[in-house]
C-alpha cells in the first residue's frame, strides 16, 4: 500500500481503474457462464424428453416376455444409442430387463424401489463409475401387455461440458487481455491528460524569488487544471507583490536608518578634528544623541510593524465611545495646534460606541489628527466629526491644508511614503504615522479613506464596522 | 549602595558602571551569567541589574535560580527584546522592573532610585528650588513670592522635574511618568516639547535666573546651575 502511495498519480489511477474493470468483467463472466450452462442443460433436457418418448414408442414386449426394441426404428435407435445415448429398462420389481451394450455392467442409478415406482422422474445429472457424466431421465412406461416398466434414458453430458469449458476458456483469455489493453490505454490517456501538470510543475520549479513575474501558461482556465493554474498564478501575483513590498520596505528602512547613522558619524568625526571647548563638545554629543533617539524611535516603529505583520497583536476589545476618544485625542494634541494658532473642533454624536482596542484605535486617531495639524497652515482649522451610517461608525478628520495631489492619494498609507520628498524628517517624521494608522484601523476590520474635494483641504475618513467582523485580519499589508 | 551589574556587552557594561559609580553607587560588574550568579549568591547587593540576553545562561534563568535561593534584592531587567511576552515572563520570574534597550542613562538611574526607595512614600513637603516653591499637596507654585498659574499638566511636569532636581529627565521618562504613555510611536515628543516651552514661559522667562534647561539630545533638567 505504501509503495502504491509512493507511485505517481497516473499509475495509481490506472491500477485503480484496471482492478475495478477486472472485478466487473469477472462478475460478468461468471454470470454469463452460469446462464450459458443453464441454457445448455435445458436444451439437453428438452431433447431427452423428446427422445424418451421415441424410445417408449419403440419398445415392444416379445412373446417370451422379454423386451425388444422395434426393428426398424429400433435399429435407428441402436445407431443413435451408440452416439452417446444409453437406455435401461427395469421391471417395477427392480430387475434389469434391458440395457444398452455400451453401459457394460454399469447402471444408470439405483433400481426403482419395489412397489413404490421409481424415485425420480425429473432429468438429473449423474456420474458413471467410469467417470462419464450423464444426464438421465426416467419414465414409467405402460406396455401394451404385461406390467409397466421403468424406462431410463441417459445422454452423455460431455459435449455440453466441452462447449461450456470452451466458452470459459475464451472468456478466461479474453478477460485479462481486455483488462491489460484498457489499462494500457488508460495509462496513456492519463499521461496525456496529466501532461499539463508535468509542464506546470516544471515551470513552477523554475520560478524563484528573482523571477516572480513569471506566470504559468493556462490552456483552458475552466477545467480543473486550469483552475489550479489560475489559483497558482494568483498566489504568485500576491507573492510578487509582497516581495516587492518587502524589497521596497527594506530599501526605505535602510535609508531611514542610514540617515541618522551618517549624521552621527560625520558629526563625531568632524568634532574629533576640531579643538573646541567643553560647550562645543557637549553640543556635538547632544546632536549625536538626538540622532540616536531618532534611531531608537524608528526601530520602535519598525518593531511595532513587524509584530503587526506577524499577526502577533492581540486586540483587547471593549466598548469605546468615539466622542470620548476623539476628545481625549484632541486634548492630547491641542497644544501643538495652539502653538500654531490652529483650532480643533469636534462635533458629532456622543452615543456612538464601537468594540475596539482603545490603545490601538487611539494611536490611529492620534496619528491622523496629528497629520492634519501638521499640514494645516498657521491659524487654520482642523475638524473632527463623528457620525454613523447604517453599518459603519465614522470619524472624519478634516484639515484645510494644501490637499493631497491625486497621484499620491493611494500611496500615502504606504510605509515611509512622503508626499513632499523635500520635507525634512524633523517636520515630516519618518512617513510611518499614516501607515500605522491604516494598520490600526484595519485591525478593527475598518479602513481609512482620503476624500479630497476640489480646492484646499483634505478629509481622512476612518470607517469602523459597528458589528464585529467574525475574524480580524491576521496580518496587515499595504496592498 | 551596592549594585551588581550583569552585562556581557563590554561597551554598555563599562559605560553603565562608570556612570553609576559617578552617581556614588558601588558597582560589581559580571560579564557572564555564571559569574553574575556566583556574585549574587555569595555577596549581598542592594540591587541587581540583569541583562536578559547573556551567553550561556540567560538572565531569566539566573533570576529564577536566585529567587529560588531566596534573593530579596530588587532586580531591574535590561532587555533588547521589545516583546510583551518577555516582559511578562520577566516580571513573573520575579523581576521588579525592566528597561528596553536602547534606554537613556537618565532613565536607568531614575528607575534605580525608584527601586531603592521603594515603599517609601513621596515626601509631601514643599519643594524649594532657588526662588521656586512647589506645594505638592495644595498643587500651587510660586516664584519670588508670586503665584504662578499653571495647568494641571504643567504642574505635574514641574513637580516631576523638581523631584528629579539637578538630574536630567529624558522625554521618555516624562512620557512614561507624567503622560503615562508607552511606546515612542506617537507625536508625544512634540507635545512634551510644547508643554516644556509653555512651562518655561510661565516660570522662567519673567525672571532673571533660569532654572529649566534643555540638555541637547537627552532631555530637560531643573537646576540652579547653567547646564
Amino acid at each position: 500500500m505504501s509503495s502504491l502511495r509512493r507511485a505517481n498519480l497516473r499509475t495509481r489511477l490506472t491500477l485503480l481503474y484496471a482492478s475495478l474493470l477486472a472485478v466487473g468483467l469477472l462478475l460478468y463472466a461468471v454470470g454469463v457462464s452460469a446462464f450459458f450452462l443453464r441454457n445448455l442443460r435445458e436444451e439437453l433436457d428438452s431433447s431427452l424428453h423428446r427422445d424418451v418418448e421415441t424410445v417408449e414408442g419403440a419398445l415392444l414386449a416379445a412373446p417370451d416376455g422379454t423386451l425388444q426394441i422395434s426393428s426398424r426404428e429400433g435399429e435407428a435407435e441402436e445407431g443413435e444409442l451408440e452416439h452417446g445415448y444409453f437406455l435401461e429398462v427395469w421391471s417395477q420389481q427392480g430387475s434389469l430387463i434391458y440395457h444398452s451394450a455400451q453401459l457394460r455392467n454399469q447402471v444408470l442409478g439405483l433400481p426403482p424401489g419395489k412397489g413404490a415406482g421409481f424415485s425420480r422422474q425429473d432429468p438429473h445429472s449423474i456420474r458413471l463409475p467410469s467417470g462419464m457424466r450423464l444426464r438421465t431421465i426416467s419414465r414409467l412406461h405402460h406396455m401394451a401387455v404385461g406390467n409397466p416398466v421403468v424406462v431410463r434414458l441417459a445422454v452423455s453430458e460431455e459435449p455440453l461440458w466441452r462447449e461450456f469449458w470452451e466458452m470459459v476458456t475464451v472468456l478466461g483469455f479474453g478477460l485479462p487481455l481486455t483488462v491489460i489493453a484498457v489499462a494500457l490505454t488508460g495509462y496513456l490517456v492519463a499521461a496525456r491528460a496529466l501532461k499539463p501538470v508535468d509542464a506546470m510543475a516544471q515551470h513552477a520549479a523554475q520560478i524563484t524569488a528573482e523571477q516572480l513575474n513569471e506566470r504559468l501558461q493556462i490552456e483552458n482556465p475552466n477545467d480543473e487544471l486550469g483552475q489550479l493554474g489560475v489559483a497558482f498564478n494568483a498566489t504568485l501575483a500576491r507573492l510578487e507583490r509582497s516581495f516587492d513590498q518587502l524589497r521596497k520596505f527594506t530599501a526605505d528602512a535602510s535609508h531611514e536608518l542610514r540617515t541618522p547613522l551618517t549624521a552621527i558619524q560625520s558629526v563625531g568625526e568632524v568634532s574629533l578634528q576640531m579643538h573646541g571647548d567643553v560647550r562645543y563638545y557637549r553640543n556635538t554629543i547632544g546632536s549625536m544623541l538626538e540622532e540616536t533617539n531618532r534611531l531608537a524611535a524608528l526601530v520602535d516603529n519598525l518593531l511595532t510593524m513587524a509584530r503587526a505583520d506577524a499577526g502577533r497583536m492581540q486586540l483587547q476589545r471593549a466598548q469605546v465611545n468615539l466622542l470620548d476618544l476623539a476628545t481625549e485625542t484632541v486634548k492630547f494634541l491641542e497644544v501643538l495646534a495652539e502653538e500654531r494658532h490652529q483650532a480643533i473642533r469636534i462635533d458629532g454624536t456622543g452615543e456612538l460606541t464601537v468594540a475596539a482596542d482603545r490603545t490601538v484605535l487611539r494611536q490611529a486617531l492620534v496619528n491622523v489628527v496629528h497629520n492634519a495639524v501638521k499640514y494645516s497652515p498657521d491659524g487654520g482649522e482642523v475638524r473632527v466629526r463623528i457620525r454613523e451610517t447604517e453599518s459603519d461608525a465614522i470619524v472624519e478628520v478634516q484639515d484645510n491644508g494644501p490637499g493631497i495631489p491625486m497621484e499620491h492619494r493611494d500611496r500615502i498609507f504606504e510605509r515611509f511614503y512622503r508626499v513632499d520628498k523635500s520635507r525634512t524628517r524633523a517636520a515630516g517624521g519618518a512617513g510611518l504615522g499614516l501607515s500605522i494608522a491604516a494598520w490600526a484601523v484595519s485591525m478593527h476590520g475598518g479602513r481609512i479613506e482620503v476624500v479630497c474635494e476640489p480646492g484646499p483641504g483634505s478629509t481622512f475618513r476612518i470607517r469602523l464596522p459597528k458589528i464585529l467582523p467574525a475574524v480580524a485580519p491576521a496580518g496587515y499589508s499595504n496592498s | 549602595m551596592r549594585i551588581l551589574l550583569v552585562e556581557d556587552e563590554i561597551k554598555v557594561g563599562s559605560a553603565l558602571s562608570e556612570g553609576l559609580e559617578a552617581q556614588g553607587y558601588e558597582i560589581t560588574w559580571a560579564q557572564t551569567g555564571e559569574d553574575g550568579f556566583f556574585h549574587a549568591s555569595s555577596n549581598s547587593y542592594d540591587l541587581l541589574l540583569l541583562d536578559i540576553m547573556l551567553p550561556g545562561r540567560d538572565g531569566l534563568e539566573i533570576l529564577n535560580a536566585l529567587r529560588k535561593q531566596g534573593l530579596k534584592a530588587p532586580v531591574l531587567l535590561l532587555t533588547a527584546k521589545d516583546a510583551i511576552e518577555d516582559r511578562v515572563l520577566g516580571l513573573d520570574m520575579g523581576a521588579d522592573d525592566y528597561l528596553v534597550k536602547p534606554f537613556a542613562f537618565a532613565e536607568l538611574s531614575a528607575r534605580i532610585r525608584a527601586l531603592l526607595r521603594r515603599n517609601k512614600p513621596e515626601p509631601t513637603d514643599v519643594l524649594l528650588i532657588a526662588s521656586l516653591e512647589i506645594d505638592p499637596v495644595r498643587r500651587t507654585v510660586s516664584r519670588e513670592g508670586r503665584r504662578l498659574d499653571l495647568t494641571a499638566r504643567e504642574f505635574e511636569l514641574l513637580e516631576y522635574l523638581a523631584r528629579n532636581h539637578g538630574r536630567v529627565v529624558s522625554r521618555q521618562m516624562l512620557a512614561r511618568d507624567v503622560w503615562q504613555e508607552t511606546g515612542r510611536a506617537t507625536p508625544l515628543d512634540n507635545v512634551i516639547d510644547v508643554h516644556v516651552a509653555r512651562l518655561r514661559r510661565k516660570m522662567d522667562e519673567p525672571f532673571e535666573q533660569k532654572l529649566l534647561h534643555t540638555v541637547r539630545g537627552v532631555g530637560f533638567t531643573l537646576s540652579e546651575d547653567d547646564a
